[in-house]
């Protein structure tokens, strides 16, 4: 598959206001987008998501590393990298709203040196690829979220350029429109030949819409797969033993030490095991105070729960999950 | 060359339509204007010695109408900045693959444009209202006042620039008209040292030729000089602290900051 982007090794820190501290928000992220995926940008709050996603519309400039976008660096080439980017970085905040819907694309084609006359035919088809050909006339601030949202979404199209990144595409949307949302992401890729970026904590977009996901969590990149690789990778290590006599101290203690990604409740212990041998350490465990296990299970996970996982795990799966 | 005229048509054609659809604000604003030259044209019939009405006038008029346009053009760039950051939409503007400096220049050119026929209008409505005409050449003051703009242009982008890096300069955008007030009214006979200060120079000239009806022939190849030299330097040296302050921002991750 083609690169469109390659990030490589991105460093961005940034000093405290008060104490002057240097603290890395971005601390060699490396990570490749390829031509027609849909890519998840993932991570909880401060992880390092939006340094990452600024850096690569060259809106940040990097301590460290590089972003190369089909081999223009968008650094030190910004503005020839820009040419084959396009963002919504702030959702319906991103438009005027005292422009009507048409008004906002024709000025944003404008302001990338497209005529008018020359981009009314994609407008055309923009408005009714996202269902807003009946309220080309209206003020955008007269409309819903939704629609406000997927104007935006749309004038990030009307340029030729091969890579769209959203960031939170699906923020403070109701259900329905949501959904049309995510619908209409796929249907970008498929129709307009496009490779997304999306930055997000919209768990449902992330498992209906993106090929691949790349986690990140302090900074650093902690998970870079497939989205159903993931879910079977956490799958298969998932298990929940229900026990018959509670634990003692000392087997808490050890199975907290042995296994980052524990949850003991009562009478069961839900685990994620880190390699095959694990199971046996467990079982170890338990057999040393003749623990009575019931029933061993493989748990059912959602992305939420392999996201919260990776997350909580932090840095000891950052080598395996990274390398898979 | 072609997407720079299209970037500048888009936003031309944008503040135009915000002009109309704030409809009460630019009736407001032109009424203003109306009324302050108006008020100006008859009002200094009774203000300082009846000997040099004419010379009164001329001299408040047009140091009024610079200072206005001085004004607009070097606030619009300030402010833009700033609506720009609180709206949401200044990020979405860096991601032109033109640069955010044309987008400033195509915003300076549209305003420069609108404001220019208004206050030309206004300007004839008022000295039609009140029988008091200004007597110029066009053809002399006309290239005067164009590269005079240049050097004001120049000066809209440093303070574009201070704009992008500390988002809170609206007191500073507010103390610049009584700067330029006294840039603009002091004349360079009183304080010859202000030929290095930016658009003084221009200033004067226009003055010469509105009041004192200096022809192309009055002035000397030192004056064209200076007027020329001094809007290149304050073009070349704002849009070069712009860039700087450009880059300063990126680095901090100051841009999307208010």
């Amino acid at each position: 598959m083609e690169k469109v982007i390659e990030v490589k090794n991105l460093e961005k820190s940034y000093k405290k206001k008060k104490t002057k501290e240097l603290v890395k928000a971005v601390d060699g992220v490396s990570f490749d987008v390829y031509r027609g995926e849909i890519l998840g940008l993932l991570g909880p709050n401060g992880a390092g998501k939006t340094t990452t996603i600024k850096s690569i519309c060259g809106l940040l400039k990097p301590n460290g590393g590089s972003v190369h976008i089909n081999g223009f660096d968008s650094n030190k080439q910004r503005l020839k990298a820009v040419n084959y980017i396009s963002a919504v970085l702030e959702g319906n905040r991103n438009i005027y709203w005292r422009l009507t819907v048409r008004e906002n694309m024709e000025y944003f084609a404008g302001n990338r040196g497209i005529s008018k006359k020359e981009i009314q035919g994609k407008i055309d088809e923009l408005l009714n690829f996202f269902n807003l050909k009946q309220k080309e006339d209206e003020l955008v601030s007269s409309l819903s979220r939704g629609m406000q949202q997927k104007l935006a979404i749309a004038v990030a199209l009307l340029p030729d350029t091969d890579v769209v990144l959203l960031d939170e595409p699906t923020l403070g949307l109701d259900v329905e429109t949501s959904y049309e949302v995510r619908s209409l992401l796929k249907r970008i890729v498929e129709e307009h030949g496009k490779t997304i970026i999306v930055s997000t904590h919209d768990m449902p977009v992330v498992q209906e819409v993106c090929d691949r996901t790349v986690i990140i969590n302090g900074g650093k990149v902690v998970a870079d797969e497939k989205v159903e690789d993931l879910i079977k990778l956490f799958e298969t290590r998932a298990y929940c033993f229900t026990i018959g006599d509670e634990l003692t101290n000392q087997q808490v203690t050890a199975i907290e030490n042995h296994f980052p990604i524990v949850e003991i409740n009562d009478k069961q212990i839900n685990v994620t095991l880190e390699k095959e041998d694990d199971l046996y350490i467990i079982m170890d465990i338990l057999k040393s105070e003749q623990t009575n296990i019931e029933k061993i299970d493989r748990t059912t996970v959602d992305f939420e729960q392999v996201f919260m996982q990776l997350v909580r795990g932090g840095d000891q799966h950052e080598t395996t999950v990274a390398s898979h | 060359m072609k997407q720079l005229w299209h970037l500048i048509n888009a936003n031309l054609r944008k503040e135009y339509i915000e002009l109309k659809r704030y409809f009460p604000n630019t009736i407001t604003m032109i009424l203003q204007f109306y009324f302050i030259f108006l008020a100006m044209l008859l009002g200094i019939h009774v203000i300082g010695d009846p000997q040099q009405v004419e010379t009164n006038v001329q001299y408040v008029i047009v140091n009024y109408v610079i200072w206005f346009f001085m004004l607009t053009i070097l606030q619009s760039l300030g402010f833009v900045i700033l609506f720009e950051a609180q709206r949401g939409t200044l990020e979405q503007l860096f991601m032109t693959p033109l640069g955010m400096w044309r987008v400033l220049f195509g915003r300076i050119i549209s305003n420069l444009l609108i404001f220019g026929i208004l206050v030309t209008v206004l300007l004839v409505l008022s000295m039609l209202t009140a029988g008091e005409w200004l007597v110029f050449r066009i053809d002399v003051v006309l290239p005067v006042f164009l590269i005079t703009t240049i050097g004001v242009i120049g000066v809209g982008y440093m303070l574009s620039g201070l704009a992008i890096i500390f988002k809170q300069i609206q007191s500073v955008l507010n103390v610049l008209q009584f700067i330029l007030m006294g840039l603009a009214f002091v004349p360079l006979s009183v304080a010859p040292y202000l030929v290095f200060a930016p658009f003084v120079k221009g200033i004067d000239m226009i003055r010469l030729v509105m009041i004192h009806s200096y022809t192309w022939n009055d002035f000397t190849a030192l004056d064209y000089s200076a007027l020329i030299l001094n809007s290149i330097f304050y073009l070349v040296f704002g849009i070069f602290i712009y860039l700087k302050s450009e880059r300063f921002a990126m680095e901090r991750g100051l841009l999307s900051q208010y």
